[in-house]
């Protein structure tokens, strides 16, 4: 991999721009010079040149990396123009051990510097007496080298749409996972936080082409594995980003939804280079709701009753009369808890082998008690060389332990619910005529005092889950260079994931009306195997100005997943010690599960890269896939792609100063998508679920009969893509621009058919008939001034991601014949043809009603009264079709939940020793459905937002509706309450500063003393400022359901946490 | 020689890779976790098994739970006081205003669920090579079973969609007007009751009769004012080969108690179980060994705390039984057997047991602050469901069988078709019969036919209270009114419309050939 790059890049310098605008020497130079002092310098050069000094002298010098360790092994290169200009390799050496050399050289020589893995360094020797050296490792815009599936190519020779994420900003997030650290960075890659500890972040690219899953493939280091919360984000390398279908096709059946491409650290020759990263921060929720304290609470609740003629419950009226309880909810669940993250690292070696060794420990309690997550995870990754053999291996071994309340209660809605004037836990509560099953006393409602809000507390108290998941992930390889031109490589990769979850439940309830279940425990077991096996050549060929680079090969992926599960009711309970093992409990033993899910599949894949002059660029892309998860007839497809660019900069007719580099691209392809799919669903099954009862002894009898309807002919979901981009850079390299626009169509989507339920199916069998096209510009530019002592860069991007629903399939048609266009998850959204995927769609709102003669001349044009049950203080709805009263019908589409417009800004800065890193991202245009306000400004049996503002006869100038009690005598009160309305939707523009850290580094020659190459302290603080109308606690919401994307319920919050950090290398 | 290695090297990697690719064997795996649909319907214990699936569909939260909000609380004997404003609106005093609600959808999506069981079991079961006898058996099960399903859907909505095939996707059925609903569960009756087995031995009973298709199709024909095709039906229960299988218990309240389900007075029962692991009721996924095979009802109508009681009893419904004494100047003793209340023992609250809890201590006669204050002090729980005399709570899985059809029904049903029919005199024996169980004298001779009418709803009250056929009987007589709001006052928010339930708009939605009822 790494000689094949190597070539690539050799050859790349003959392309290079006249050194005088090449910015390599000039930045890397030690003790960077001013620009005035630059101009000087070139001047000198100038003269140098003119004077040609003609007698050889012998110079020594180092060759450090950029931590100021020697490198051993760096090529040295003398060469020297003849009198035609054209360029002969006059000598060569090698550094030794100290990355010391001597070499013999004319003034006016080119000497060029360089080692796998670094950048070459070339400069013209003007009569320095000591070259000091530093190598810059490869790194960033142009130059970089860039992994797209099973080659490398250097990014400036990409053709297709393929994001590369800036690690150095991805690094300074508190990220539990790769995809956390890089929202904001990469233009057209959506991803949305989930706050709680050990939770993976959503991750989509160029929007959502699919209603089942979203989630891109992702690639370690060549291995096909998730990069979910148990990879440790620190142990990574680069992130790449294949977006479009000729970048993607070469993982056909599974790029559907892009690629994100992850390469580890590797070690490099030389010293071992001991590098400690610690981070330790605290974090809370940036905001919690705003709710009544007791006696605010007491009385509007005297007010609602009092409103309503109905008598207050009892516990309401004691309160009122002497008020003992005020309990903040909030403040009793939610907390400021730890967040740590460090990693100690070693890496080195020798020409002929290098290593890289982590450890590392993340832990994660979370803004909420009762939760904790944990990771511990080692990583080796090795590779030796020996002659045309490579021999290398990429392992981690992780262990992760995540612990959180069980019983479903999700404690965003509910502590927000809960009345005040209930306490957290009191023997009051143990009262078993008011409170039966409640033996901890816990605070809940009741009779005298109802609410059905739960206590969350006593969930996490009596239904605790943990969860361990052992993974063990890695691949190794043999690559045998074949000839020069031709590397064999086989590739073996290896997933096995441990998973063991525990259920805990103890006696008691944690809401009213409860009904307690016996104790139990339960445990399942499960394991993951991910096998694959690849064989591929690579091919790497040039002829004149003829460049031909590709890969083929041949893939096979096996992934299986087994579970076991059991539980057994009656825990034993002595002396207050309960005994949470199945062996120890006493009740019946029950299996709760035993499947096992096994897939396979085969792929044919290839690459042609084909480069003229360095100025017209084709890529060819394929790959045929078989996958076991489909029926005989749909087993194989193919996906193919093409891409061109041609970089008009390197035309003859191209003259400009200011663009260093142009090139305009375009690709067009067909990418599948299999991985929504479990085994089997082609085909039929019975169902052994159900059981009779009859007979004298009502013993149960095994029914089966098949409960699904089946569909025999899914197969792929397809995207065609179509891209058209531009790479520019400007300003002496200073300035990259990328633009992007695209065009992705899904179809064959695979939709559960929503099945009328008179079918009788438990279920509904997938069908492959939606379309969705996603259509989007991505922008995204980076400038950098590294010449005055404040060095600074600075990046943006935008995308915007229009998404459209073409068709949902056949859903029948309506009585006058028109065809049914739209699913419907609930009754508030749809996905309807022509509209964005899960839109709003509701009933709209039109104001409060003033006064009786309002509700009474609210009529229809037949004079019908549209509200009749409506009282002054109502909610006024739109009759939208005008048939005189307010139903299902009068619903209209109310916005997306999906942004028009997202962006990213980043920004560096370093002044001496201090750094600065600022990065911001944007989210503007989407509607978020706040289900977590709608129970609150409901008034049914919860605590109150502290700052409604019901309608009264005197205060009428307001939008909340009159506090009522909806007891069924006072209809218009469940009216104003529907979820059908256009009242809880709230614009979810936000714009967020997501990370801001300022470092020191301490200066060299303080810590080499204590031979401490580098050593860089921090703090940061993350999620500072969010400025949105959004009222919910975080508007960076994104439901599970993505045909209900953009409904808030109870989604858990970004944290924000201020952490110090510190990285020292020695 | 270094060319031919490479040659050789790439020539064998070649030979690897193709190799590799050409087993498409490989991707044959077999399904290890569920016999595939081609494996089943082949055997008498399939065909078995397929019955089987049918009968366990009146587990499932539908029939277990939910459709009593709807035949009960719905009624005048019934009304809620539920803290969830939904029960009430819905179930108490007709406001409905989301037609997906899921307590009702759920009873909708459960009954085709059980006709699409039996559709299968009539589409696969006549291809299988078994005992013809019991195949015919099988087959009359299932359609009783699925006449069974589609009478609930006439009943309750009236004008719904009829299927007799296995489903496939692409069924988008028009709606078919009530009285052919009715006519369908007449003809499944029919067959059901021409080939189905009096009574089955001991492993076997529960399972559907002859008497019970017999019933359930005279039961049709009282919905659809057939009186005379009604009586033909009874009368193979109550004068023909019938009358020998049947009588009432002694003990009233037999009929609603664990220990003698099954008797000579039951003709078709929900045949309930307890898992004591039970934690859900969807019995075609989920784990089978945490299935609840009861009925959750209990803590739905047990008196607070014990149970939610998101729905109790109309105090009127009392009052009925007090309207008459037994002939030995005792109060019906019935009424103890129907309700729970301050006075289920003659001596009052102080007396009255509520689970192990006497009515006064449990500090229900206090009122003061109540939320449902008016109702407290007034209370009466529906009890025929609850397991009070057996235990001091209620959990969501009783084996307590729901005795949907007894004969003490089928009798006053009989008598009441042939009152309708002009034959009030020979009526007269089978409410006697009835009346005399509850030791009550026999009714006057000489009421005309209005009048013996209007006695025989009085009888059916005291009867049949809490049992879930007094919306049916409603819709019969034509009695559904705002009148009602005299004895109910969710009644007072009446109208037309609610005697039927509105069509789900999920199904409208997706089949727009469906009809919203009239006035929805």
């Amino acid at each position: 991999m790494n000689n094949h790059f190597y070539q690539n890049y050799g050859r790349c310098e003959q392309y290079r721009p006249h050194l005088f605008k090449w910015r390599g020497p000039l930045t890397n130079v030690k003790n960077s010079l001013p620009f005035a002092r630059i101009l000087l310098f070139i001047v000198a050069i100038l003269i140098f040149n003119l004077t040609k000094a003609q007698s050889p002298v012998e110079v020594s010098g180092k060759v450090k990396d950029s931590y100021g360790l020697p490198l051993n092994g760096v090529s040295v290169q003398v060469k020297r123009s003849n009198n035609q200009g054209n360029q002969t390799k006059v000598l060569g050496t090698l550094t030794d051990e100290n990355g010391a050399f001597n070499i013999s050289v004319h003034a006016g020589d080119s000497v060029v510097f360089s080692f796998v893995g670094f950048k070459n360094y070339r400069l013209v020797y003007q009569g320095q007496q000591n070259l000091e050296i530093t190598l810059t490792p490869i790194g960033s815009l142009q130059d970089s080298v860039v992994v797209i599936g099973y080659q490398t190519v250097l990014k400036k020779d990409l053709t297709g749409a393929t994001g590369v994420v800036n690690m150095e900003n991805a690094t300074k997030i508190s990220a539990g996972t790769v995809a956390e650290g890089i929202q904001g960075l990469v233009p057209g890659v959506t991803v949305r936080n989930g706050g709680a500890p050990g939770q993976n972040s959503v991750i989509e690219i160029r929007g959502v082409g699919s209603f089942q899953n979203a989630s891109p493939l992702y690639v370690i280091d060549g291995m096909l594995s998730d990069a979910n919360v148990t990879i440790n984000p620190d142990d990574i390398a680069s992130v790449q980003i294949l977006k479009d279908a000729s970048a993607a096709a070469i993982y056909g059946s599974r790029a559907g939804n892009g690629v994100v491409i992850i390469t580890t650290k590797k070690g490099h020759a030389g010293e071992p280079l001991v590098s400690l990263s610690g981070k330790y921060g605290f974090q809370q929720l940036p905001k919690t709701w705003e709710v009544m304290n007791a006696a605010s609470f007491l009385k509007t609740a005297q007010q609602q009753y009092a409103n309503s003629g109905v008598a207050m419950p009892k516990d309401i009226a004691n309160q009122l009369q002497n008020n003992t309880i005020n309990t903040d909810w909030q403040k009793a669940v939610y907390r400021t808890s730890a967040y740590q993250d460090y990693t100690l690292g070693i890496s080195g070696g020798s020409p002929s082998a290098t290593y890289y060794v982590a450890g590392s420990y993340y832990g994660n309690q979370g803004t909420v008690v009762g939760n904790n997550f944990t990771r511990a995870s080692l990583r080796i990754n090795t590779e030796v060389h020996k002659g045309r053999v490579t021999f290398g291996e990429n392992l981690m071994l992780t262990d992760n332990n995540n612990d959180y309340p069980g019983g479903g209660v999700n404690v965003f809605y509910n502590s927000s619910q809960m009345l005040p004037i209930i306490q957290v836990k009191s023997d009051d509560y143990k009262d078993p005529i008011q409170y039966p099953s409640n033996p901890g006393g816990w605070g809940i409602g009741s009779s005298n005092n109802p609410t059905y809000a739960n206590n969350y507390l006593a969930a996490a108290a009596l239904d605790k889950v943990s969860n361990e998941y052992g993974k063990l992930v890695g691949n190794a390889y043999l690559q045998i260079k074949l000839a020069k031109w031709l590397t064999y490589k086989f590739n073996a990769g290896l997933e096995v994931s441990y998973d063991y979850s525990q259920e805990i439940r103890d006696t008691g309830i944690w809401r009213y009306t409860n009904q307690p279940p016996e104790t139990f425990v339960s445990e399942e077991r499960s394991r993951f195997t991910n096998l694959l096996l690849e064989n591929t050549f690579n091919f790497d060929h040039h002829f004149g100005k003829h460049y031909i680079n590709g890969v083929v090969g041949f893939s096979r992926t096996q992934q299986e997943r087994e579970y076991t599960g059991a539980a057994r009711n009656l825990l034993q309970d002595l002396n207050g010690t309960l005994y949470t093992t199945i062996g120890s409990a006493i009740g019946s033993p029950s299996a709760t599960g035993g499947i096992n899910n096994k897939w396979r599949s085969h792929g044919w894949l290839g690459r042609v890269n084909y480069n003229y002059a360095d100025r017209y660029l084709l890529t060819l892309t394929g790959r045929i896939d078989q996958d076991s998860r489909f029926g005989p007839e749909y087993r194989t497809g193919y996906f193919p792609s093409a891409a061109a660019a041609w970089r008009i900069s390197k035309e003859d007719f191209f003259k400009s100063n200011t663009v260093n580099d142009l090139k305009i691209r375009g690709s067009y392809g067909q990418l599948g998508f299999s991985d929504a799919l479990t085994p089997w669903q082609y085909v039929g099954f019975i169902n052994s679920s159900t059981r009779a009862i009859y007979g004298t002894d009502q013993k149960p009898q095994l029914g089966q009969y098949q409960s699904i309807i089946t569909n025999p002919d899914l197969h792929w979901e397809k995207r065609n893509q179509l891209d058209i981009g531009t790479d520019i850079t400007l300003l002496d390299n200073r300035l990259n621009l990328t633009v992007d626009w695209y065009n992705s169509t899904s179809k064959d989507v695979l939709l559960i058919v929503p099945l009328p339920q008179y079918l009788g199916s438990s279920g509904s069998p997938f069908v492959n008939t939606g379309s969705i096209r996603n259509t989007g510009i991505e922008f995204s530019a980076a400038y950098h001034n590294h010449d005055r002592a404040f060095k600074w860069d600075l990046a943006g991007n935008f995308t915007t991601i229009k998404n459209k629903v073409l068709s949902v399939g056949n859903q029948g048609a309506d009585a006058n014949g028109n065809k049914v266009n739209y699913l419907q998850p609930a009754n508030f959204v749809r996905s309807q043809v022509g509209h964005p995927m899960a839109s709003w769609y509701v009933i709209k709102t039109d104001g409060i009603f003033q006064s009786t003669d309002e509700v009474n001349n609210y009529k229809n044009k037949d004079g019908k009264i549209i509200q009749p049950n409506a009282k002054p203080g109502d909610i006024r709805f739109v009759d939208l079709n005008g048939d005189g009263q307010i139903n299902d019908d009068d619903r209209t589409f109310a916005g997306s939940p999906w942004p028009t417009l997202q962006a990213g800004l980043q920004f560096n800065g370093s002044y001496h020793n201090f750094s600065i890193n600022m990065q911001w991202v944007g989210v503007f245009g989407n509607k978020i459905y706040d289900d977590v306000r709608r129970p609150l400004d409901s008034y049914q049996l919860v605590n109150f937002r502290s700052d409604i503002n019901p309608w009264t006869p005197e205060n009428t100038n307001t939008n909340d509706p009159r506090l009522a009690i909806d007891n069924g005598n006072d209809p218009s009160v469940s009216a104003n309450n529907m979820a059908q309305t256009d009242r809880w939707l709230e614009n979810g523009s936000y714009a967020r500063l997501r990370n801001l850290e300022i470092g020191y580094n301490f200066q060299t020659d303080f810590l080499s003393k204590m031979k401490i190459h580098n050593a860089r302290l921090f703090v940061s603080g993350q999620n500072l400022l969010t400025i949105t109308k959004y009222k919910g606690l975080d508007p960076d919401v994104a439901n599970n359901n993505l045909g209900m994307r953009g409904m808030d319920s109870g989604f858990w919050p970004s944290s924000r946490i201020y952490s110090v950090g510190i990285h020292m290398e020695f | 020689m270094k060319k031919l290695k490479n040659i050789i090297l790439l020539t064998l990697s070649a030979a690897f890779l193709a190799g590799l690719g050409s087993c498409s064997k490989d991707l044959e795996i077999e399904n290890p976790n569920s016999p595939t649909i081609t494996n089943f319907w082949k055997t008498a214990q399939d065909a078995q098994n397929g019955i089987n699936a049918i009968y366990s569909t009146y587990h499932r939260v539908g029939l277990a739970r939910n459709e009593f909000f709807l035949t009960i609380i719905r009624s005048d004997e019934g009304f809620s006081t539920s803290p969830n404003p939904v029960l009430v609106n819905n179930f108490d005093v007709f406001n409905v205003t989301d037609y997906n609600l899921w307590e009702t959808t759920t009873v909708w999506q459960d009954l085709y669920i059980g006709i699409a069981r039996a559709n299968q079991v009539l589409d696969n079961v006549p291809q299988i090579y078994m005992d013809e006898t019991i195949k015919n058996q099988l087959l009359g099960e299932a359609k009783f079973m699925r006449g069974f399903f589609y009478y609930y859907l006439a009943t309750l909505w009236g004008n719904v969609p009829v299927l007799l095939k296995t489903s496939v996707p692409s069924d988008y059925p028009p709606t078919t007007k009530q009285a052919d609903v009715y006519a369908q569960c007449e003809k499944d009756f029919s067959e059901a009751a021409s080939v189905l087995p009096i009574s089955y031995d001991a492993a076997n009973v529960g399972r559907a009769t002859k008497g019970a298709a017999y019933g359930m199709l005279g039961k049709c024909y009282m919905q659809m004012h057939q009186y005379s095709k009604a009586a033909d039906a009874f009368n193979w229960l109550t004068e023909g080969a019938g009358k020998d299988v049947y009588d009432l218990v002694t003990n009233y309240r037999d009929n609603f108690l664990e220990s003698t389900e099954n008797n000579k007075e039951s003709v078709f029962e929900f045949q309930n179980a307890v898992n004591p692991t039970d934690n859900h009721d969807d019995d075609a996924s989920g784990n089978p060994d945490n299935l609840n095979y009861g009925t959750s009802i209990p803590p739905f109508f047990a008196p607070r705390p014990i149970g939610f009681t998101d729905g109790q009893a109309r105090r009127w419904c009392v009052w009925e039984f007090l309207k008459e004494k037994t002939t030995d100047g005792k109060r019906d003793p019935r009424l103890a057997a129907s309700f729970l209340y301050d006075s289920t023992d003659e001596r009052g609250p102080d007396y009255s047991m509520i689970y192990g809890q006497t009515f006064s201590s449990r500090g229900y006669a206090d009122v003061s602050g109540d939320p449902i204050a008016v109702a407290t002090t007034h209370t009466v729980y529906f009890r025929k469901f609850l397991n009070d005399a057996t235990s001091n709570g209620e959990v969501f899985h009783s084996g307590n069988n729901y005795r949907y059809l007894r004969y003490s029904d089928v009798l006053l049903l009989y008598a009441e078709a042939l009152n309708a029919m002009g034959e009030t005199t020979k009526a007269y024996p089978f409410v006697n019969r009835v009346r005399a169980r509850a030791g009550l004298a026999p009714l006057p001779a000489g009421l005309n036919q209005v009048a013996f009418l209007a006695q025989l709803k009085h009888e059916r009250i005291t009867e049949l209270c809490g049992e879930g056929h007094r919306w049916e009987d409603l819709v019969r007589w034509g009695d559904l009114s705002t009148k009602l709001s005299a004895r109910d006052q969710g009644f007072s928010h009446y109208t037309d419309k609610y005697a039927l339930l509105p069509i789900p708009q999920y199904e409208r939605d997706v089949n727009p050939n469906l009809v919203q009822n009239k006035d929805w």
